[in-house]
């Protein structure tokens, strides 16, 4: 390990480290512009010269650009090296526009920082300064080029890290211009991170444009909800009103960088409409009177029909302290036992993710980054998961191979093979890949001809649809750090076991394969944990509420009109119950129907944990007290000119001190609800986190997969009673429906956001070009079709890279897809046609 | 002119070689190539002489030429219409068209065939040895010549027995850097490596540089020949020719001998029967100066942005698409099958001590002939100039030459007997670079040259650094200031500081050299920069807000050439008056200066 002197300090460092990094190690912080820790050197700016003073590199040099070596002798302060520094201080400045009060960077410009630090002061330049045009780049962000110091980050991270072309340098000279070819919204889902990349203002948050001083700005660490992955995040809030989402460094789940879904997707928090006022029949009361009154008819329900009469629902954007208080009360009052997915399907694939993942195999996203070879199956990462797409872009870059098998049309911001497998062969094709992985850690050597026909006729493929699998299967054998991503959204229960198996002889003469499922919604793991068993799944339970014998429903941060299929039968059972009890943050359909509805706080307003798809604990801080934001509660004008001693709208409580609330209310002691904690709550609910307890919580949150044996982990689902939701295809001319999630648009908190909004496309239909000429479909035509439940209307998109015999529809907001009456769906030919036929 | 063709250039049979490069080929070669066919065959002289299009020999200001070999009639300033009489009183009476030949600039007499001129006589022409010569799209044309003799050796030899051979010769890269070719070969050769890559620099961005231009117009297989010697080298067997899209016919003529090569089954699998597999892409690059530097243009091939990047990692441990590469310029690799078919001590014996075989000029400027020239290492700047470029015009005195382009630098009179080679120019100041040599006489301003050259690297700056970007911009304001008698000598002092900073923090030598002509004249014609700052006066009546436009009657011999040059009528002149500018009227467009022989307008 070199061991190097910076400042007169000694350090040792790994090889490979840079200066500038190993100076950072002592806490000296070499000034600098192109030089990002996730985008790597460039050597562009020039701002980290050093004076290299003995040793194996002699004189002033970039410190980015130089590995620290034995024997170094390095100053920062060495004369040389700040007059250089301040050159190009000053040289960066002779442009700027000097624009900094109404600049949002302002308070976070490095370039502000740097000025100081290179001691320029005083402007010596009479010339004219270099102008330009900004462009218009969309809803997200705006493009002020005149503040613009050249250091490529935005171009590096855009192009190279991320993978999409439309915006990066053009010109040269004092020209060079970061933009796009023409005005235009950005391409990319992530092109939010430009305006935590870019050191100075060139691009800023657009919706947050002029809405505070950095320096006013309350700000927390958060975490993500809005998809598994569980990205780490800064809110700021101002004025009782979140202002905008910023990426947080994750050295293991997201690195530097964030979605623009988890960055823009936060405005449901602070909607006009969102309820504040608990509810009941008799109009608007507080907060008290509307628990005294759900209890008093629980207690009613519990008494005349049994405590088997009243069932709750929870959802996957939980907290995991709601979702242990939800089970908790329910055992503690005999009641059902809690569910947490609308589709009973999904609830047990999930359950059989969760319990599938143990220490060994679940891999996090850094460790997806560094994987060298990449099955993905049934997964559609930009869409489900964006930043999962990201990581693999990494490896790619390190120059995994990448194979994604699934049958909807798959983009990734670089080259992959895609094997438009159907999801009931998806098992085939996996188990086809794993015995070609058994082979070769035999080393009994491998017959690839041989191997490769089993695995098209297992997939269902014509060859030809196997675009270079021999190269693919070859990468795999040979890859040393393979990683096995599986979905749940889309995929067979039995798939799930199936990638499992695949990581599993991939493991066999390896050090490591991972597996990782991405999993439906931001604490998807935590219900999983809370293993449900005992659950009858949601369509029983309507049947119970539809026979009488359910006649109480407690709804916690859930929306099951938003979720269910076939909405006109969840509309009428509904209707039977005789209490119907919303908990929310959200106006959503079905607390409106709710006879009590109680208001809860969002995780921006009340501490919260959720468990990401690897089993990561997380701890989402509050980042302010609640409370109607200051622009409404003063109808605009500021400051308010009524003075109160309470805060407007500060009613709502986090669902799981409503639920505890509740409890006591129904006669349970305080110290088995809130007074256990939360640490104990969980440990309570979840033994396996028992051991958890005590323990401080760490920035990067706790991985809670156990190490040993996965099924004594977590039980996944039990043995199917009869019916089997395999979703064979039936026998004749079928399409089978996907219904599959989009960046923007379908996720049920991101979709109110009004910024998002503006982004989201219309939805439309995909099937494959084939199928589209059999029926004389064309691109762009409008589909009806129609069902039990209704008909839905779409225009249609052909492909042909997909699989044949399916039907993709998003969930988006403006489709009818509620009108499916069930998943899976196979609907037969002629209940799809053109619209004018 | 000594040309080292490989194999003697063949006697038998007549021969009317037509230059058709690119100089030539803008005024009508093609017309004259096809009236000369008509012509030789109407005149029933098609079996006796063989018409021949051939590449350029050098002296583009005389074209377009047509040489009858042998005895090596010279024609100049061909035309068309000429053709008939040149076959009629040349080919069929024997005798010479007057009109046509090239008059010497000192004798003022008509010089009958090349072998006496002036211009080619001192040369010595290897790279250079078949352009004017052969057919460059024909491969036999090339074979005839020696062509594909040194590869056939190569392959007889080990790849380290080539590349002892090169280290014998002395070559140094004729890119800019000089660097040493066959050290540069042996690092590759032994860097660890499945794939390896060669690259042959054809990017010459230099303004006014077109030497590479010329080679691989007028001689593309030798620039082939000597590429697939060095693949087999450094045991690259991908190949690319990274050839700039303003020079089309190059590109064409690349193609053309690619293809050629390749149905001879000397490129592709197995080349010459040996087990060595070699194959050449061009790719074309878009103009951009800074592609020419090597990790810049790598990028590029890459389909990246054209911007350097550090060494190390050098291209030889990680170049194109991150494997091992070899990068060398086009009029290198034309040295090498030379090299190899007549041994590197053979080369070594041409030059100085340091600075082996020859260089190619390009020369341009306040001179009688511009052109290409190839001289060997050593020979002294006047002979260059006086001798072979023919003097000055207008018995005007000589100033200073730029050598190496943007990066290079001047050398000023007092120097004018110095021995061209790579030390010596560095010595006082300036370059080798790629070839560009540029004459300057007491017209010229020298604040005004280093403001042409630092207002093209100014504008072709990747834009990367700081300092390449913004500080010679500054410089340039500084610079114009100047000119523009606007400036104080603390700008002086200023433009001096900012150079420093300039070379010292850039990443690439684009940067890195970019001051060199502000350096350069500062340091030889410091007096020339006083005078604009100080007198608010440009010595050489070249910076236009300077200039006063007013006639020096002390000074003015009431000549009138400068009443007759102006445009605009804004001079009036009678005999034995001094002359008048109409202030009102003149546009400032400097013809009567340069009409004046006097000095006498100010
Ligand atoms: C800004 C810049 C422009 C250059 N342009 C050229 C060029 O046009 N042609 C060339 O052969 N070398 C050029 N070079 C030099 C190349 O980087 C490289 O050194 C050369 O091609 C190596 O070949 P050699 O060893 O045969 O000289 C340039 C270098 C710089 C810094
Ligand atoms: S826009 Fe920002 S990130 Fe991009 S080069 Fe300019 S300063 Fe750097
Ligand atoms: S020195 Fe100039 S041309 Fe070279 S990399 Fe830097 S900015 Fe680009
Ligand atoms: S941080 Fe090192 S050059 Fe920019």
């Amino acid at each position: 390990m070199p061991r190097l002197i910076i400042d007169e300090r000694e350090i040792e460092v790994p090889p490979g480290t840079k200066v500038i990094d190993a100076a950072e190690r002592l806490g000296i912080l070499i000034p600098r512009f192109c030089y990002h820790e996730g985008l790597g050197a460039v050597g562009a700016c020039r701002m980290c010269a050093v004076q290299f003073v003995e040793g194996p590199v002699k004189g002033l040099q970039m410190s980015c650009m130089v590995d620290a070596q034995d024997g170094m002798v390095v100053s920062t302060s060495h004369e040389e090296a700040v007059e250089f520094r301040r050159f190009i201080i000053e040289c960066l400045m002779l442009n700027h526009p000097h624009d900094c009060p109404v600049c949002d960077e302002g308070g976070q410009c490095l370039l502000q920082d740097e000025t100081v630090s290179g001691g320029h002061g005083l402007r010596r330049y009479q010339g004219k300064k270099r102008t330009y045009r900004d462009q218009y780049l969309g809803e997200l962000i705006a493009h002020e080029m005149n503040r613009c110091i050249h250091c490529y980050r935005c171009s590096r991270f855009y192009q190279e890290f991320s993978g999409y072309r439309d915006l990066g340098p053009l010109q040269i000279a004092n020209r060079v211009f970061y933009g796009r070819f023409k005005d235009g919204p950005l391409e990319s889902p992530f092109s939010g991170n430009l305006v935590d990349i870019c050191p100075t203002g060139v691009y800023t948050d657009k919706p947050s444009r002029y809405k505070a001083r950095r320096w006013d700005l309350q700000r927390t660490p958060s975490v993500c909800i809005h998809c598994s992955l569980g990205c780490n995040t800064v809110a700021n809030a101002r004025y009782r009103e979140v202002v905008r989402v910023e990426a947080r460094f994750s050295g293991e789940v997201n690195g530097h960088f964030i979605c623009d879904r988890g960055r823009f997707g936060f405005p449901y928090t602070n909607l006009p409409g969102r309820p504040r006022t608990a509810r009941t029949a008799g109009g608007e009361c507080s907060q008290g009177e509307a628990v005294a009154a759900a209890a008093e008819k629980l207690r009613e329900i519990s008494s005349t029909f049994g405590p088997q009469a009243v069932a709750c629902f929870g959802s996957s954007r939980n907290s995991l302290e709601t979702q242990c208080m939800l089970k908790r009360i329910c055992r503690l009052q005999g009641w059902q036992v809690p569910g947490f997915f609308v589709d009973p399907a999904l609830e047990r694939r999930v359950r059989a993710a969760v319990s599938l993942l143990d220490a060994s195999a679940g891999v996090s996203m850094r460790e997806v980054e560094r994987a060298d070879c990449v099955v993905a199956a049934g997964v559609d990462p930009v869409n489900e998961a964006p930043m999962l797409a990201l990581a693999m872009r990494q490896a790619f870059r390190r120059g995994a191979e990448i194979l994604v098998a699934d049958p909807r049309p798959i983009f990734l911001p670089f080259p992959f093979i895609h094997v438009p497998v159907s999801m009931e062969r998806m098992d085939s094709f996996l188990e086809g890949l794993a015995r070609l992985a058994g082979e070769s850690s035999d080393g009994t050597g491998v017959r690839e001809a041989d191997l490769l026909s089993q695995i098209v006729q297992n997939g269902g493929l014509a060859s030809s649809d196997l675009p270079l699998p021999v190269s693919f299967c070859r990468a795999l054998f040979g890859s040393q750090n393979p990683v096995v991503l599986c979905g749940t959204e889309c995929v067979r229960e039995s798939t799930l076991p199936a990638a499992a198996a695949l990581a599993r002889d991939l493991r066999k003469g390896r050090d490591r394969a991972g597996l990782l499922y991405v999993l439906p919604g931001a604490n998807a793991f935590g219900a999983g944990l809370l293993n449900s068993q005992g659950h009858p799944g949601f369509s029983r339970l309507l049947e119970s509420v539809e026979s009488g014998s359910v006649r109480a429903l407690i709804v916690t941060e859930s929306d099951p009109l938003n979720d269910f299929c076939h909405r006109d039968r969840l509309l009428g059972t509904l209707g039977k119950l005789d209490l119907l009890v919303v908990m929310d943050f959200l106006d959503s359909e079905t607390a409106r129907m709710a006879h009590v509805f109680l208001p809860t706080t969002t995780h921006f307003e009340s501490g919260s944990c959720f468990v990401n798809h690897e089993g990561r604990l997380q701890y989402a801080e509050a980042v302010h007290h609640g409370g109607i934001p200051i622009e409404q509660a003063g109808g605009g004008s500021h400051p308010p000119r009524v003075y109160r001693g309470d805060i407007p709208g500060e009613g709502p409580k986090a669902a799981w001190v409503i639920l505890a609330e509740l409890g006591r209310t129904l006669g349970i002691p305080d110290r088995d609800l809130l007074g256990l904690g939360p640490w104990s709550l969980i440990g309570e609910e979840i033994p396996s986190l028992k051991r958890l307890e005590g323990t401080v919580f760490p920035p990067e949150g706790i991985r809670i997969l156990s190490d040993g044996d996965p099924v004594q982990w977590v039980q996944g689902p039990e043995a199917r009673d009869g019916e089997d939701d395999r979703g064979a295809v039936p026998p004749g001319d079928f399409f089978e429906i996907l219904l599959t999630h989009w960046t923007f648009g379908t996720e049920e908190l991101s979709s109110r956001s009004g910024p998002l909004q503006k982004v989201e496309k219309e939805p439309y239909g995909m099937m494959h070009s084939d199928d589209a000429r059999v029926l004389g479909f064309s691109e762009g035509d409008r589909i009806v079709l129609s069902l039990e439940g209704g008909q839905i209307r779409f225009r249609l998109s052909v492909a042909d890279r997909m699989g044949r015999g399916v039907l993709v529809l998003p969930r988006h907001r403006k489709l009818a897809w509620r009108n499916i009456p069930e998943m899976p769906c196979f609907v037969p030919r002629d209940r799809i046609r053109r619209e004018d036929s | 002119m000594h040309t080292e063709t490989i194999s003697p250039l063949p006697a038998k049979g007549r021969q009317l070689l037509v230059c058709r490069g690119t100089g030539c080929e803008s005024q009508k070669a093609n017309l004259i190539f096809g009236a000369l066919k008509d012509e030789i065959f109407k005149a029933g002289l098609a079996d006796d002489y063989k018409v021949k299009f051939t590449g350029c020999h050098g002296l583009c200001q005389m074209g377009p030429t047509v040489i009858v070999q042998p005895p090596g009639t010279f024609y100049c300033n061909v035309a068309p219409e000429d053709v008939a009489e040149i076959v009629k009183v040349d080919l069929v009476e024997g005798g010479k068209v007057d009109r046509l030949l090239f008059i010497d600039p000192q004798s003022k007499e008509r010089v009958l065939t090349y072998h006496e001129m002036a211009y080619f006589n001192p040369q010595r022409r290897i790279v250079l040895r078949n352009c004017g010569f052969i057919n460059p799209e024909d491969i036999d044309d090339y074979i005839e010549v020696g062509g594909y003799e040194g590869i056939r050796r190569a392959l007889s030899l080990t790849p380290l027995e080539v590349i002892e051979e090169v280290k014998s010769s002395g070559l140094r890269g004729r890119g800019g850097g000089g660097f040493p070719t066959g050290t540069k070969w042996e690092f590759c050769n032994k860097s660890p490596g499945d794939q390896k890559y060669l690259i042959c620099n054809a990017d010459e961005g230099d303004p006014g540089a077109f030497m590479d231009r010329a080679v691989l117009e007028g001689d593309p297989h030798s620039v082939l020949e000597g590429m697939m010697i060095a693949g087999y080298a450094i045991g690259a067997t991908k190949a690319y020719i990274y050839c700039r899209a303003e020079y089309p016919l190059a590109h064409e003529r690349s193609l053309i001998a690619i293809d050629q090569a390749t149905q001879r089954g000397y490129l592709g699998k197995g080349i010459f029967g040996s087990d060595f597999d070699f194959e050449i892409k061009v790719k074309l690059g878009a103009g951009a100066f800074v592609c020419g530097e090597e990790t810049a243009l790598m990028a590029s091939i890459e389909g990246k942005r054209g911007m350097p990047m550090p060494r190390p990692p050098f291209p030889a441990v990680k170049g194109l698409f991150g494997k091992p590469t070899n990068i060398n310029n086009v009029e290198t690799f034309a040295n090498i099958p030379v090299i190899l078919t007549k041994g590197g001590d053979w080369f070594a014996r041409v030059g100085t001590e340091k600075s082996k075989g020859t260089k190619v000029f390009a020369l341009a400027g306040k001179i009688n002939y511009s052109g290409l020239v190839e001289i060997p290492m050593g020979t002294s700047l006047r002979q260059i100039v006086d001798e072979i470029g023919g003097g000055i015009p207008n018995k005007r005195k000589f100033k200073a030459a730029q050598t190496g382009g943007p990066s290079g630098g001047c050398i000023p009179a007092e120097h004018f007997d110095i021995p061209m080679d790579y030390e010596n120019l560095t010595q006082v100041g300036s370059i080798m670079g790629s070839g560009g040599l540029i004459v300057t006489d007491e017209t010229t301003c020298m604040v005004d040259m280093a403001k042409f050259f630092l207002s093209f690297t100014q504008k072709e700056s990747c834009g990367k650094c700081v300092q390449c970007r913004l500080g010679t911009k500054n410089m340039l304001e500084t610079l114009t200031a100047i000119s523009e008698g606007k400036a104080t000598m603390e700008d002086l002092d200023l433009l001096l500081e900012l150079a420093q900073d300039v070379k010292a923090g850039s990443l690439c030598g684009l940067g890195q050299t970019a001051p060199n002509p502000v350096l350069s004249t500062i340091r030889y014609f410091r007096d020339e920069y006083e005078a604009h700052i100080l007198r608010k006066e440009c010595p050489a009546r070249v910076c236009r807000s300077l200039i006063k436009f007013q006639v020096n009657e002390a000074a003015c011999t009431m000549c009138g050439s400068c009443f007759k040059a102006c445009p605009v009528g804004a001079i009036t002149w009678q005999k034995k008056q001094p002359a008048h500018i109409d202030k009102e009227k003149c546009i400032k467009c400097r013809s009567c200066i340069l009409a004046c022989k006097f000095h006498a307008i100010d």
